[in-house]
């Protein structure tokens, strides 16, 4: 992808060297070479698809690839190492690496024709990849049993199903948590927010945090599609709808008003501070680099938070009416549709999520475990503090949970990072609320169409 | 001093155009030699051929399909000139894009020729350990395009960072600069010109390749330190200057690493740092519109030639090719 190296490599411009004739014999052979490659490519890609194996007991080598940090290395390969114990003939080629590149590194490999058999997606993702027939539909082995939801609570398993077809298996389930500094409300006698309070009273209660500690109260999360998309359902709107979207432009006006209210009232830090904490990276999320008293993540993350901070943190759910939120599949495990070793890979995501001491082992670092007996299992045993309080908002908040909605649907990237750029924009003053959401709904059209 | 405009040897290889006629002229017995001049050629030419011909050409075929990256090829479907005509009529952050680029262009390049021009000057001459301080000059530019390198600046552009210290103990409040829309491409190109020290040794050879009957000769005619400058070491010094320029320009189009390492690979705050290359790549990598980004790319690529070319075009009026002899 360096489209001007032949300037470097070449013969300076304008000053064309005669070609002799065998160069121009040798460019017409790669002309043809050029022609031929895909032809070849889309074959090697669309080749083998006679899929499962043969010989339970042959030799096999799965590919499996994930993101996140050390810990979950650690408890992965954990887990997968007992697998490789029950099944001695199956080995692994396990890669893994942090959450930022992990999809640009995905989509190459498969571009490449070496995609792995087995790997993690989100819902962000999701549609992408099986909207382009590449994650293999496992509603056959979930019919057949070999795929075993029968514990899993239905609109969890649910949420992988992409144009009827089930492309990736939830690999836990968490939802939205609001995160806050315990410790800095305790040292300055305020109190802690709890579940049920309006998005109003989030505000004042954030402004109020401001003027006694002089830490900003609130991250502004207007850049945040998981925010918005709660506060959208609070309304009976939703992110999508079909194939469309499922807001408009007057939505998302009154969105961006809401927070330039409390930026104007101080209980946002400023947009360069706001900007430093819409990055996804967990160590730069603001309520654990000190900048603000509460941060906007997924509950599961709350370990993952704990250790970057010495306070203590607390979490509970969006503002608003906790129904809007849903049992979300925090991230799934897909089979690509081309692996050779399809059936393995199956079996090796229903032992990730049914089997006793691989749940154990794994405990909640993706999310509550999906398979509901073995979820009451790691909660009794968990010894973590932070596993234990995300644990126990989530079971919470369980009883509360509303309808799940449907998944993101191709191009929903995109409209992530469309909303990041308009917020950003009205929160550096650049644009009215009206011009960023209007700039906002016309990107996400061209985004989705 | 009569300057003549002589082929420049930088810009033609020993084998150049009039040698090799003649050679290929008479015999047929260069059949072998040919045949034993294209195996010598292999290791290269399964280079050029294999990571950056086809590759090359393939994207070329791609820019005219809607290829995702995800889908396989056979599976691809042609448009046309649609992405191509997307970039121009329906494209506002391409065009963002593209003005960002230049801005960073016009301002950095410049600057960073100039900056590396003056400081070659002054180490021109024959101090005591005036190798070092060319050595600590020319150390940036070997960090080049690092990953590292941006790290660092982030961190001391931060509002909290290193330059806000300083500046505080002048009593100035400082910006975040780095997540300031209105400062952070200014943050990159800063770091772009502090790394002037390849152009700089260039200068440096070019500067000693004057020779200094010229400036006595200049001197003795009257001539001050800035007429020096101005009729002696700039006219000798212009095919230097030339060759720092088109490279320096072209290496200011490319820039990537330092804009995606600040941005997290966004091209923010508010697409304020949002290069050429980094816009392609989001679309290709993130976006997953393959086809689209190699429509950029060749875009690309015929506007850094189209520059090049009036580059050269317009070089033969202020470039002198001086070849020594005819002084």
């Amino acid at each position: 992808m360096h489209p001007a190296t032949p300037f470097t490599t070449d013969a300076p411009v304008g000053r064309a060297h005669r070609t002799p004739l065998p160069r121009r014999r040798l460019l017409r052979g790669l002309l043809a070479v050029t022609v031929a490659a895909p032809l070849l490519f889309g074959a090697a890609a669309c080749g083998d698809d006679d899929g499962g194996a043969a010989d339970p007991n042959a030799p096999v080598k799965l590919s499996i690839f994930w993101w996140g940090g050390d810990a979950r290395a650690k408890l992965t390969e954990d887990a997968l190492a007992l697998y490789t114990k029950k099944h001695p003939n199956v080995t692994f080629e396990k890669t893994w690496q942090a959450n930022q590149g992990y999809f640009d590194k995905l989509a190459t490999l498969t571009a490449g024709g070496n995609p792995p058999d087995l790997f993690q997606i989100d819902d962000n993702y999701l549609a992408e990849y099986a909207a382009r027939n590449s994650t293999l539909d496992l509603t056959s082995y979930q019919k057949s049993g070999k795929l075993d939801t029968s514990k899993f609570p239905e609109s969890l398993w649910q949420y992988g199903v992409v144009d009827g077809k089930l492309a990736g298996l939830a690999a836990g389930e968490n939802t939205q948590g609001l995160v806050y500094n315990k410790t800095l409300l305790t040292k300055h006698n305020l109190p802690e927010p709890t579940t049920g309070m309006t998005w109003e009273e989030h505000i004042a209660w954030a402004e109020q945090v401001t003027a006694k500690t002089n830490v900003p109260g609130t991250q502004d999360p207007s850049a945040d599609y998981k925010a918005l998309w709660v506060w959208l359902r609070q309304q009976g709107k939703d992110l999508y709808q079909g194939k469309e979207l499922g807001f408009t432009a007057e939505d998302v006006t009154r969105w961006f008003d809401l927070w330039r209210g409390a930026r104007d009232r101080k209980a946002t830090p400023t947009p360069d501070v706001i900007h430093e904490g819409n990055a996804t990276d967990i160590t730069k999320q603001l309520v654990v680099t000190g900048k603000a008293a509460t941060s906007w993540v997924w509950a599961n993350q709350m370990p993952d938070l704990k250790k970057n901070t010495k306070d203590e943190l607390g979490v509970i759910a969006y503002p608003g009416d906790p129904s809007a939120q849903w049992a979300r599949a925090s991230m799934y495990w897909s089979v690509f549709k081309g692996s050779k070793n399809r059936d393995v890979a199956v079996d090796v995501i229903n032992f990730l999520n049914n089997d006793v001491e691989a749940v154990k082992l794994l405990g909640t670092d993706r999310g509550l475990p999906s398979n509901l007996d073995l979820r009451r299992v790691v909660s009794d045993d968990t010894t973590d503090p932070a596993m234990k309080q995300s644990i126990a908002v989530e079971a919470e908040l369980t009883q509360k949970f509303g309808k799940s909605p449907q998944v993101p649907i191709k191009g929903h990237s995109k409209v992530k990072s469309e909303l990041i750029k308009a917020a950003e924009n009205a929160q550096y003053g650049r644009a009215s609320s009206a011009e960023a959401a209007t700039q906002f709904i016309e990107a996400c059209k061209s985004a989705i169409a | 001093m009569a300057l003549t405009t002589a082929p420049d040897p930088t810009r033609r290889g020993p084998g150049s155009d009039r040698a090799h006629a003649e050679r290929r002229g008479p015999g047929r017995l260069r059949n072998s030699e040919g045949l034993a001049g294209y195996v010598f050629l292999s290791p290269w030419l399964i280079g050029l051929m294999g990571i950056t011909a086809i590759p090359m050409l393939l994207s070329l075929y791609l820019s005219f399909t809607n290829y995702d990256i995800l889908t396989p090829f056979s599976e691809v479907e042609w448009v046309g000139l649609a992405n191509y005509r997307r970039m121009f009529t329906a494209d506002p952050s391409y065009w963002h894009a593209v003005r960002v680029t230049l801005t960073f262009a016009l301002i950095a390049v410049p600057l960073k020729l100039a900056a590396a021009l003056g400081v070659a000057l002054l180490l021109n001459r024959a101090w005591r350990g005036v190798g070092l301080f060319r050595g600590l000059f020319y150390l940036p530019s070997l960090l080049g395009g690092s990953v590292a390198l941006a790290i660092v600046w982030v961190n001391m552009f931060n509002r909290d960072g290193a330059f806000n210290s300083l500046l505080s103990l002048f009593g100035i409040e400082g910006r975040p600069w780095v997540n300031d829309p209105d400062w952070a491409l200014e943050t990159l190109m800063v770091l772009a010109i502090w790394q002037f020290g390849a152009p700089m040794v260039i200068f440096l050879a070019g500067l000693k390749q004057v020779p200094t009957e010229l400036y006595e000769a200049a001197s003795v005619d009257g001539a001050g330190r800035f007429r020096q400058f101005r009729n002696v070491t700039l006219p000798m010094l212009s095919p230097v200057i030339f060759f720092n320029l088109v490279l320096e320009t072209i290496n200011g189009f490319q820039g990537f690493t330092a804009a995606f390492v600040l941005s997290n690979g966004t091209g923010g705050p508010v697409d304020s740092t949002l290069m050429y290359t980094l816009n392609l790549y989001i679309t290709g990598f993130t976006d997953l519109e393959m086809g689209y980004a190699s429509a950029m790319a060749w875009v690309f690529l015929l506007a850094i030639a189209v520059i090049t070319a009036i580059f050269f075009s317009t070089g033969r009026f202020w470039v002198h090719y001086s070849d020594g002899e005819d002084r």
